[in-house]
């Protein structure tokens, strides 16, 4: 029983430091890209055609861009959700439909009971 | 209170407080499914504060007025054909040669128009339908769970 208690409080040990290690390492090393610091978002958002991308910095810019070229669409959010990833959309949406069948068939005793005596 | 008909007496500010929530409610879930492409927003969301009235309904006037205000037939039939809308719209990409879920006439009109986004603004209409008629559908399912006394005490009395 001790034994085991060792080797776990060892094991934590270990995990804690990699995962200490590994966050000093991502703060200190790790370049830092796209961060959008540079991004004037009122503008983007008011004027997104003609905002300036001279000074390119953060994805924001991209795919505001990038969307507005191949979508028109000003919500970027509804543009990825129904067009890039269409296919997830239309999954998400039948997980909707079947669970709601799922519960019909599970929960509808009086419904059908009612249905029966018709 | 309850009478012997199986309705039942809400608070009353329950019932003032919904009746000057709903419409605000309503309109406000379908503005946000309409304008899903321009503002932030979308189908799902819209759709899920649509459905909410019929809890707001439930809470001020009980379940069997909800029941008789709301048809769940229409539901259960709107939900499958907001469905098979949206695999018809997706498949609207393949007829031009694209993939699946292509947007297509996305290039007619200035970039914030409702219509200018091309068939993605349709898809958000179509599953804005469907959350609304599903989720709409399963609080009924739950309401009819949560008041199932009144509804077995009537037909006892029939």
């Amino acid at each position: 029983m001790k034994a085991k208690k060792i080797v776990a409080a060892i094991s934590l040990a270990v995990i804690l430091a990699a995962g200490l290690y590994s966050v000093i390492y991502a703060y200190t090393s790790i370049p830092k890209a796209y961060d959008g610091s540079d991004v004037n978002v009122v503008d983007l958002y008011n004027n997104p055609a003609d905002y300036s991308t001279e000074n390119p910095d953060g994805v924001a810019d991209i795919i505001v861009k990038q969307n507005l070229e191949k979508t028109m669409a000003a919500n970027n959010v509804a543009a990825v959700v129904f067009d890039f990833r269409g296919f997830d959309t239309l999954g998400e949406s039948f997980i909707l439909l079947t669970s709601i069948a799922g519960a019909f068939v599970i929960l509808a005793k009086s419904h059908k009971k009612k249905e029966d005596e018709e | 209170m309850k009478f012997k008909s199986g309705i039942s007496e809400k608070n009353v500010i329950m019932k003032c407080g919904a009746d000057m929530m709903l419409p605000f409610a309503v309109v406000f879930g379908i503005y946000i499914i309409l304008f899903g492409t321009v503002s932030p927003g979308g189908g799902f969301q819209g759709g899920v504060m649509v459905a909410a009235a019929a809890v707001l309904l439930y809470l001020a006037y009980g379940y069997n007025t909800a029941k008789q205000a709301i048809n769940t037939e229409v539901l259960r039939v709107g939900e499958a054909c907001g469905a098979t809308l949206y695999v018809i719209l997706g498949l609207c990409g393949l007829f031009v040669g694209a993939n699946f879920c292509r947007n297509i006439f996305f290039d007619n009109g200035a970039v914030g128009d409702l219509i200018s986004a091309g068939t993605i603004t349709f898809m958000g209409y179509s599953v804005g339908f469907k959350v609304l008629t599903g989720v709409g559908f399963l609080l009924l399912l739950m309401m009819s769970l949560l008041a199932p006394d009144a509804d077995d005490e009537e037909e006892d009395a029939e």
